[in-house]
């Protein structure tokens, strides 16, 4: 109901946009060929100065997608687009978040991109943001406001499900399978759960022994698998749904002096150089830290006054048996603990802007 | 009569200089940071610009002041960030419903009252460790907070909105006013109590301070000012989100000690307490012009809290060589 009145409230908005456009193209004369991009008003010249408000710096998927952030911006700044970037770290607070945005709006930033500390507490700030020709990108974690220039991110529910479907794949529809989850409560994790069980639904062949709840990482999930791999003798499969869990399901096994089975992942190297090592029948998928360097792309091509789509939907990048030598090759450029992103170009992102 | 009150202005500016000393360097750190970020974002000269800065800084001001409230007599609250949540879902589920926006600010108040009386209540009565109570009480509020509202949502009217965190000076009005209430509020028999329970509870109940009715206030009135802090909070974001507060707990903690606030009671005061929690809330601004890298900002950030607590302690110490 709530998500109708949205829906209704962004279409009028868009509605009274466009309205506005063509006011515009029709009393000047001759506009520019391309609708501009939503809290874009065109005052805004290069080079700009962007503004990455983060909520915490100190995860390592965190970092890498710092990274990648400076690393777009080092590029644009050649090409004479950007001039500055200013970071900031909530420290996981969100009110800290909106007094840092604000902080933001008080510099005159060009550009903010930002990934959210809560859903809904950003709505007003960003708002304010936006009606200052603020090119708002939100990525990853994001909030309800429509009021941004673009929304980037993969589908959570879509990685469930395909994940899923591989599993159900591997074992011909029937066989018994542990599900490894992300921390209770968390809304990724929900949403890839949720995505997985029309796939288990429609396979009633594959039997669910049990679920695990644990933080992302492989030490808490390695433990949780060996207490139950002495419970259970026959597992046939592990459906692991991000993070470093299947590392720790993979090591498990391994200590147990049990076979490995077909384990589905995220793209942490520790799990891709187990995958190779031990030889096990694996599939896995990413949350690029490349979002990052989208944010920064999106945020400057709006400013340079192109029609970006509110909404962009990023693929899920898949790695399986095919793929995983080339980002094995690659594993030597990433920390011990992060992981091994897809390669990205500006040709992707064109063509992701593109949509 | 002329002598007499000579010396009871005398004795009330004494205790004040008591109360002050040491306050002193935070008063100067804070200033130095207002005067450097009022030339690095002149805008803060300006009402909209004044009035954006202390929309952001009012919160902590008031869960310090609630805090410290607790502190001066002894006490302390580890459930003050739950509490800031339960009053922003109340806020955010009861003002678009039949009560109302004046409904729903009488929930908030009403609700953080009671549960705030109610732990004074165990604390006073059983003779509970304040820190236990509150503890156990923190994960008790935190999940009639999930289960109120589960996931961040609900309705905050905008004009309450606009009028809380629009472009006014609002905020900083209602702090102003709550500084004056907390001044008749220590002139008053209980408000003095607040001081006397802190410093010595056996001097002061053999004097005739009713000990258990004070800790039970100082916990009524700090739950009534943490949950409006959620109120605003609420106000501020336009929604309702059940896990906003958790940072105000420490946050608050660490606000009033920096203001020279003593956890065993009796020492410090509310203005050193409401500037504690402006150094907290400007430091992250000031950082922010001056480009400080997040990395650096932490490193800073315990640098500034060292400083503004060990600067006022060795120069007391010089002092005192001959």
């Amino acid at each position: 109901m709530k998500f109708q009145a949205l829906r209704n409230l962004s279409c009028h908005r868009t509605l009274l946009a466009g309205a506005a456009t063509v006011a515009f193209v029709l009393a000047a004369g001759a506009g520019p060929a391309s609708a501009a991009a939503n809290c874009i008003k065109g005052d805004r010249k290069a080079p700009y100065t962007v503004g990455w408000a983060n909520i915490y710096s100190v995860p390592t998927w965190m970092k890498q997608t710092e990274g990648t952030i400076t690393a777009e911006v080092e590029e644009l700044k050649k090409s004479g687009l950007v001039k500055d970037l200013m970071i900031t770290d909530a420290q996981g607070n969100a009110q800290t978040q909106i007094q840092q945005i604000q902080s933001m709006i008080d510099a005159n930033v060009d550009a903010i991109i930002v990934i959210a500390g809560s859903s809904s507490a950003l709505d007003r700030v960003i708002s304010d943001a936006c009606d200052k020709g603020i090119a708002v990108v939100n990525f990853d974690s994001l909030v309800d406001t429509d009021q941004v220039t673009a929304k980037i991110n993969t589908d959570s529910n879509e990685w469930g499900a395909t994940a899923a479907k591989w599993m159900v794949d591997q074992l011909g529809g029937k066989g018994k399978i542990i599900v490894m989850n992300g921390p209770a409560g968390i809304s990724v994790s929900d949403d890839r759960r949720k995505g997985a069980q029309p796939v288990l639904d429609a396979n009633p062949g594959l039997e669910i022994i049990t679920e695990t709840n644990t933080e992302y990482n492989a030490a808490p999930a390695q433990e949780a698998m060996t207490s139950l791999l002495f419970a259970n003798a026959e597992i046939d499969g592990v459906l692991s749904l991000g993070g470093a869990l299947s590392a720790g399901s993979v090591m498990a096994f391994d200590r147990q002096g049990r076979g490995q089975v077909p384990t589905t992942g995220e793209n942490a190297r520790q799990f891709l150089e187990l995958w190779k090592e031990k030889g096990l029948k694996g599939w896995a998928t990413m949350q690029p830290n490349w979002l990052g360097a989208l944010a920064v792309y999106t945020a400057v091509q709006a400013l340079e006054g192109k029609d970006v789509p509110a909404f962009v939907k990023v693929p899920l990048p898949v790695i399986d048996d095919t793929t995983i030598d080339t980002y094995l090759a690659r594993a030597g450029q990433f920390p011990a603990d992060g992981y091994i992103y897809s390669d990205y170009d500006k040709a992707l992102f064109d063509k992701l802007l593109a949509q | 009569m002329n002598i007499a009150f000579l010396s009871r202005q005398n004795l009330f500016f004494s205790v004040q200089r008591r109360r002050n000393r040491g306050l002193n360097g935070l008063y100067i750190v804070v200033g130095l940071f207002l005067l450097a970020y009022a030339m690095l974002f002149p805008g803060l000269l300006g009402i909209s610009g004044f009035s954006k800065f202390t929309q952001n800084w009012f919160p902590l001001a008031l869960v310090t002041m609630a805090q410290a409230l607790l502190m001066l007599n002894g006490g302390i609250s580890l459930a003050i960030g739950p509490l800031v949540s339960l009053g922003a879902v109340i806020a955010a589920t009861t003002m678009g419903g039949p009560l109302g926006p004046i409904g729903g600010l009488l929930a908030v108040a009403a609700s953080g009252l009671l549960v705030g009386a109610l732990i004074g209540v165990i604390v006073a009565q059983l003779r509970l460790p304040a820190i236990i109570v509150t503890l156990a009480g923190s994960f008790i509020i935190g999940g009639i907070a999930l289960i109120i509202l589960p996931r961040p949502g609900g309705f905050i009217p905008d004009w309450l909105s606009n009028l809380l965190a629009g472009n006014g000076p609002v905020a900083f009005g209602l702090l102003v006013l709550l500084l004056v209430c907390w001044k008749l509020f220590l002139a008053t028999p209980l408000g003095l109590g607040i001081y006397a329970v802190g410093d010595n509870p056996v001097g002061a109940f053999r004097s005739g301070v009713p000990v258990d009715r004070v800790r039970v206030t100082a916990f009524a009135l700090s739950g009534l000012l943490t949950a409006l802090v959620g109120l605003f909070v609420a106000a501020q974001t336009g929604s309702g989100d059940p896990v906003i507060g958790t940072p105000f707990t420490l946050n608050s903690i660490a606000g009033a000690v920096l203001g020279g606030v003593g956890f065993l009671g009796g020492k410090g005061t509310m203005r050193g307490a409401i500037c504690g929690s402006l150094l907290l809330s400007v430091m992250i601004n000031v950082m922010f012009f001056l480009g400080f890298s997040p990395v650096t900002q932490y490193v800073a950030q315990g640098l500034i809290i060292l400083a503004a607590v060990a600067i006022p302690e060795l120069t007391s110490q010089w002092s005192r060589k001959p």
